[in-house]
């Protein structure tokens, strides 16, 4: 529980404090994510149809917002609070329906007006290395990167096979990065073609070192032959690189992490007759991503747990098989690894080809005519503080210093090297300000059950036999229908209510109106954010007007009615219908789908947010006339939400019979099967019988 | 034991049984026509004939000018008085008036609330309750009032009054022992006899009688005379603690219009002749039918 | 807690005639609690006034505000409409409110948009009830708690009148007799003998009909200042 503190007299002084409120706690999706995209507030965008701010929202965070989409190891999902309700919300298939829906030019450009700070370089176009041009770019310096391969995006656009990541998708999030002035030169080893030094003289201010684990580790196993034994992280690139790699017909991979499945996977599509891992770990140990595990099984690929390669079995020059050893621990106490072998228990596999996948190594050859230095243990001389090399103008960032990560960490990583070069470049002394806000804790069993249960989309995957056979993706993208119910399942954690303690009489409205029962109220009302669905209920009903929402500014409701009405012309009746926008179109939030003519239509997330005073208001507005379209009690996002409604209808028309105008001016519409059709004919109808009825424009309001 | 200051004391402690009357008097001043009604079926039929103090808080004469006027013509009143209108002042007030005015009986009672009445929106005043005007009445008989003087000293009458105090009682109530510990403290104020609302009901009047056996107060059962079904019916479902059983009422159904009067009548007689044997006397409360009192009495063998 | 309800309507609008500036003054107090005078319920009878006015053709400026409590001068520091500004202050404070605020500010009036009508409590979600009449000399201490002076009609001492019917009061079939829930409360307790006892007639100097009445707390008095 988040202690509230806030005072109408806080945000009195400073009226950006309601806009700072989401910043003062973190939905856990925020908070485990690397480079903490806001992920409530894109899922919302998304819900509402608003896909380019869907798209700029990811992306104020996350450069690589395609890559990401597809092969993100989500943090985020496995924090979900909605796991405990149900499942987690699908936000990397979110992410990935916006950013490949918006390409790179749906996405807003974000230029520094002006980009005449220092030349930087940078050393690798991977994941890191791009992001830190990017934030470097932004802040006004000019970053050139320098990468070996003919494409830039490291081992996204190399190593990670195209079925699980098409080119074109690095493709887009590359484009965006260099679009903000970023000059991308390619083909260009550092350590050979250029050096450290040379860069150095030739203007960059500074370096920064991104170039990643680009090789896979060899391993020496006794006996083996020269063919048929490849490097799996080779093997992948080769293919990635649109060559076309020869293996056999039986393969082997030993290993079992995501280069490992990579590998198999790719040998499976390029004709292996056979495809079985070998590893150290049993299947829950495996690092590989579960789903990936299940997707290699579901292909036909075997796995062969808890074995060692021991001795290679060569016939001829080339591999037919290798020894294995039983291993009868991976892990110490210490959960460190720390493999134990019997070396009695030895089993023969057959096979035409090993790709060897136990890990990537780092190649030192950029350092070649440079003054940094290697530490003792072999691995690059660096302050994880300051992220300095030895030499201070050379920094490094990546899987080159951090522990091996996925691309949003090696984003994360490249962002906060760049915020240590901006200070080093500006003359700061470099302090990284790593503390993050509090976050969400887990939802309370009490509640999590109170919250509608609504299944999580399904992502439709090509079938096992047809996929295993080519290179395309797997995994569908979401429909536009799928999206939105899908994004619609994001429960805005933290977004809800927050009191104004000053202002509250402890009065108990909030606690007997609240669906959840969630505010406690001893000398003020405490709603505690672990709790909060952000409803909106107890925010409209206080009669103190002392709870404001995190992520939305009172009286938002009318300022969006104002701002619809005055688009409104002629002198006819000016009817405002306010829709219930979970079971609304993506085209109708966005005003593109008008379900009936010369009715102003406001969609809002929930109609529980809608008080008696903002229906009220829209009269004060102009409105002639307020109809209010909601889905059945059942259908309704919280529960007794609808029943509230009919309340606040109720009090409405009351207020408005005490002045003199008719109940009829206010209707409240419940939908069995709120399908477009049924709304739009419910809003036609009405809005002609108040046409021709009795009910009179109001009289000039302006 | 002083001298009974009234016919009605008198003849209650001479141990006969008493049937007593009731009046209510006009909605403005011609009060001929009550008057005259009570001198001609009430003087010479009943010990004494109670006057209405704005009965369910309609507004009309006063029951202390038409007990006087009563008085006048040879009948003994006992002179109602409610705590709805009045405060503690005009209470003791026109107490020393009554008795100046030569009345004895007092009948002292809470009042039905404005809420009842002709004039919803007065004010109601209730600064005693039965009670309290009981023990005022007590007060004023020993030589003093509520007051005090200047010195905090209880204030001392110049002449004091007398009065035959009485109060009254639901017997068929539902909570019968809420009105029983209410009847007690009437009578620890100094109540010395009791007038009952009505009841038609003999064997749930033993049961009340039995339960202020401790009391030694006479008890005068009150009834109603049932002028019609319907005006039965609405008792049972408006007066409360007042319960007309159905075979009574169907017989008033069953009655033609003009033997309406006679069924009456013979009813009446029926129940003062039931319930004879366990109180002291009889309260009629006629509504307006005073011409039936000789015939009630004759009914019930009292003649 | 002091309970009001709105003044109906016509009679503020009526109240309002003579006036073109008008500020409504909400309570942080009880009438927030009961959902009457807080700022909320400010809020929608401006927009009333503002609707209503635009319908009659009449210019109406309505402003809203409100402070933590109407009932002590202190907290007049934290208005931030003044009420100089305004031809009129509409208060939905209770009357405590609407008097005290109208002596601090003597030049403007102060009108009463409420009805103060009694103390209460709430007894289910919505409901508001009386439950103490103010007569200055408690006696819930023998009725059970339950106080015969507010929640009976009559305000009488001694037991229930003889209008008592099925538990309820003659006034009203909605309304409890007060002295049948006393009686039962007494004798769920053992406690009868309470009702047994004679209870003089009251003081009724402890009540209004002594006058205005007032506390003090000597230990706060500030001897120098006039009041």
């Amino acid at each position: 529980m988040y202690p509230t503190q806030l005072r109408s007299t806080d945000i009195a002084a400073k009226p950006s404090l309601v806009a700072e409120l989401m910043e003062r706690q973190w939905a856990p999706c925020r908070y485990n994510c690397p480079v903490h995209a806001d992920v409530r507030a894109y899922l919302e965008h998304i819900a509402q149809g608003h896909w380019r701010e869907a798209i700029d929202t990811i992306r104020r965070h996350l450069p690589f917002a395609a890559v990401c989409g597809r092969v993100c190891h989500h943090p985020c999902e496995a924090n979900c609070r909605r796991r405990d309700v149900d499942s987690a919300v699908a936000i990397r298939e979110l992410k990935r329906f916006v950013a490949e829906l918006q390409g790179s030019q749906g996405a807003t450009v974000q230029r520094s007006a002006r980009q005449d700070g220092p030349a930087v370089a940078i050393v690798g176009g991977g994941p890191s290395g791009l992001a830190a041009a990017l934030e470097l770019a932004k802040g006004g310096y000019r970053p050139t990167v320098f990468e070996r391969f003919g494409r830039a995006g490291g081992i996204p656009a190399t190593a990670i096979p195209e079925y699980r990541l098409p080119r074109s998708v690095v493709q887009v999030d590359v484009d965006w990065i260099c679009a903000h002035g970023v000059e991308l030169i390619t083909g260009v080893a550092v350590g050979k073609d250029t050096t450290i030094e040379q860069l150095r003289k030739e203007g960059f201010k500074a370096v920064l070192i991104a170039t990643g684990l680009s090789s896979g580790r060899g391993l020496a196993i006794p006996g083996a032959p020269r063919e048929g034994v490849l490097g799996a992280l080779e093997f992948l690139t080769d293919l990635g690189l649109g060559r076309r790699p020869a293996i056999g017909r039986d393969v082997l991979v030993i290993g079992g992490g995501n280069v490992a499945v990579d590998a198999a996977r790719s040998a499976l599509r390029l004709g292996a007759a056979g495809v079985r891992m070998m590893c150290l770990e049993t299947r829950e140990e495996m690092p590989a991503f579960e789903w990936e595990q299940r997707e290699a099984e579901e292909e036909g690929i075997t796995f062969i747990h808890r074995r060692g390669p021991a001795e290679a079995i060569a016939a001829n020059g080339r591999v037919v098989g290798i020894k294995a050893r039983k291993v009868t621990r991976v892990f110490d106490e210490n959960k460190r690894f720390d493999p134990r072998y019997d070396d009695d228990d030895l089993i023969e596999v057959a096979c035409d080809t090993l790709l060897i996948a136990i890990g990537q190594a780092a190649d030192y050859g950029f350092l070649a005519g440079s003054a940094v230095q290697l530490d003792v243990r072999g691995r690059l001389n660096y302050n994880a503080a300051t992220c300095q090399t030895g030499v201070p103008e050379v920094f490094a960032c990546g899987e080159i210093v951090t522990p091996p990560g996925s691309v949003v960490e090696a984003c994360a990583s490249g962002q906060r090297a760049a915020r240590a070069m901006d200070m080093y470049l500006s003359g700061r002394p470099v302090v990284l300000d790593d503390s993050l806000p509090p976050f969400i804790g887990q939802i309370p069993p009490e509640t999590g059950e109170k919250v509608r249960k609504v299944v999580r989309q399904p992502v439709s995957a090509q079938p096992p036999e047809v996929r295993r056979t080519n290179l395309q993706e797997v995994d569908h993208n979401y429909a536009e229908s799928a999206a939105l119910r899908e994004a619609r399942r994001c429960m805005s954690c933290g977004a809800g209510a927050e009191v104004l303690i000053d202002k509250c009489a402890a009065c108990l409205t909030c606690l007997r109106v609240c669906p959840f029962g969630i505010p406690v109220v001893t000398d003020v009302a405490r709603i505690d954010s672990d709790r909060c669905q952000s409803c909106g209920i107890c925010i409209a009903e206080c009669p103190a007007n002392a709870i404001v929402s995190r992520s939305r500014e009172a009286g938002w409701i009318v300022r969006r009615t104002v701002a619809a009405l005055e688009k409104t012309r002629g002198d006819g009746l000016r009817i405002v219908a306010y829709l219930c926008g979970h079971i609304a179109t993506a085209g109708q939030w966005r005003g593109e789908e008008p379900l009936a003519d010369g009715l102003v239509e406001m969609y809002l997330p929930s109609l529980s947010a809608l008080g008696t005073l903002d229906i009220l208001k829209a009269f004060e507005s102009g409105a002639d006339a307020v109809l209010v379209v909601t889905p059945q009690d059942s259908a309704e996002r919280y529960p007794q939400a609808v029943r509230r409604l009919r309340k606040r209808v109720a009090q409405a028309r009351s207020l408005l019979k005490d002045i003199g105008l008719k109940k009829s001016r206010i209707q409240l519409f419940e939908l069995t099967r709120p399908t477009r059709q049924a709304v739009g004919e419910a809003l036609l109808a009405a809005a002609q019988e108040l046409r021709g009825g009795a009910i009179k424009p109001i009289g000039a309001s302006r | 034991m002083t001298e009974p200051i009234s016919r009605l004391q008198a003849a209650l402690e001479a141990g006969r049984f008493v049937v007593t009357g009731e009046i209510g008097p006009p909605k403005g001043t011609h009060v001929e026509p009550c008057l005259h009604e009570a001198e001609k079926y009430l003087k010479d039929t009943v010990t004494g004939v109670n006057v209405t103090d704005l009965q369910t808080a309609v507004m009309r004469v006063g029951s202390l000018a038409i007990s006087r006027l009563l008085l006048e013509r040879g009948i003994e009143p006992i002179f109602q008085m409610v705590c709805r209108d009045r405060n503690r002042l005009a209470l003791q007030s026109d107490l020393l008036s009554a008795y100046v005015l030569g009345i004895r009986n007092v009948l002292a009672l809470t009042g039905d609330h404005v809420a009842l009445g002709d004039h919803r929106q007065a004010k109601s005043v209730f600064d005693l309750d039965s009670v309290g005007l009981l023990a005022a009445m007590t007060r004023l008989e020993s030589g003093h009032d509520m007051g005090v003087d200047a010195k905090g000293n209880p204030n001392t009458l110049d002449g004091s009054p007398s009065f035959f105090k009485g109060c009254c009682v639901t017997p068929c109530a539902e909570d019968l022992e809420m009105q029983v510990i209410k009847l007690e403290k009437k009578v620890a104020a100094g109540a010395q006899f009791v007038q009952t609302q009505a009841v038609y009901d003999p064997a749930a009047f033993e049961k009340f009688v039995g339960k202020i056996a401790h009391l030694k107060v006479p008890v005068l059962v009150g009834i109603v005379l049932l002028k019609s079904a319907g005006m039965a019916k609405y008792m049972n479902a408006s007066v409360p603690g007042v319960t007309v059983p159905d075979p009574l009422i169907q017989r008033l159904v069953d009655a033609s219009k003009d033997d309406r009067e006679k069924v009456s009548v013979e009813i009446c007689g029926e129940l003062i002749r039931a319930m004879k044997g366990l109180c002291r006397g009889a309260h009629l409360m006629t509504l307006g039918w005073d011409h039936c009192v000789p015939a009630i009495i004759q009914a019930a063998g009292l003649a | 807690m002091i309970v009001g309800e709105r003044k109906p309507m016509d009679e503020i609008l009526a109240m309002l005639e003579p006036f073109g500036r008008v500020l409504v003054l909400a309570c942080g107090g009880c009438v927030t609690v009961c959902l009457t005078g807080g700022e909320k319920q400010a809020d929608e009878l401006a927009s009333q006034l503002r609707l209503a006015a635009r319908r009659k053709g009449r210019q109406l400026t309505v402003d809203v505000d409100c402070i933590t409590r109407q009932c002590d001068r202190e907290f007049v520091a934290n208005l931030k409409c003044n009420p100089a500004d305004y031809d009129a202050v509409l208060s939905i404070a209770c009357g405590v409110g609407v008097g005290f605020m109208s002596e601090l500010f003597p030049a403007k009036p102060f009108l009463p948009g409420l009805n103060t009508t009694f103390y209460g409590a709430c007894t289910a979600n919505g409901i508001w009830q009386e439950y103490c009449y103010g007569c200055g000399d408690c006696v819930l201490a023998w009725t059970g708690g339950i106080c015969p002076i507010a929640r009976c009609s009559k305000s009488l001492i001694n037991g229930a009148c003889g209008g008592t019917n099925q538990g309820k009061c003659e006034v009203s079939r909605d309304m409890d007799c007060a002295w049948h829930v006393i009686y039962e409360r007494l004798e769920a307790a053992g406690r009868l003998d309470e009702l047994r006892k004679i209870r003089p007639p009251r003081d009724w100097r402890l009540d209004r009909s002594g006058g205005l009445r007032r506390l003090t707390h000597q230990e706060l008095v500030d001897e120098e200042a006039g009041k």
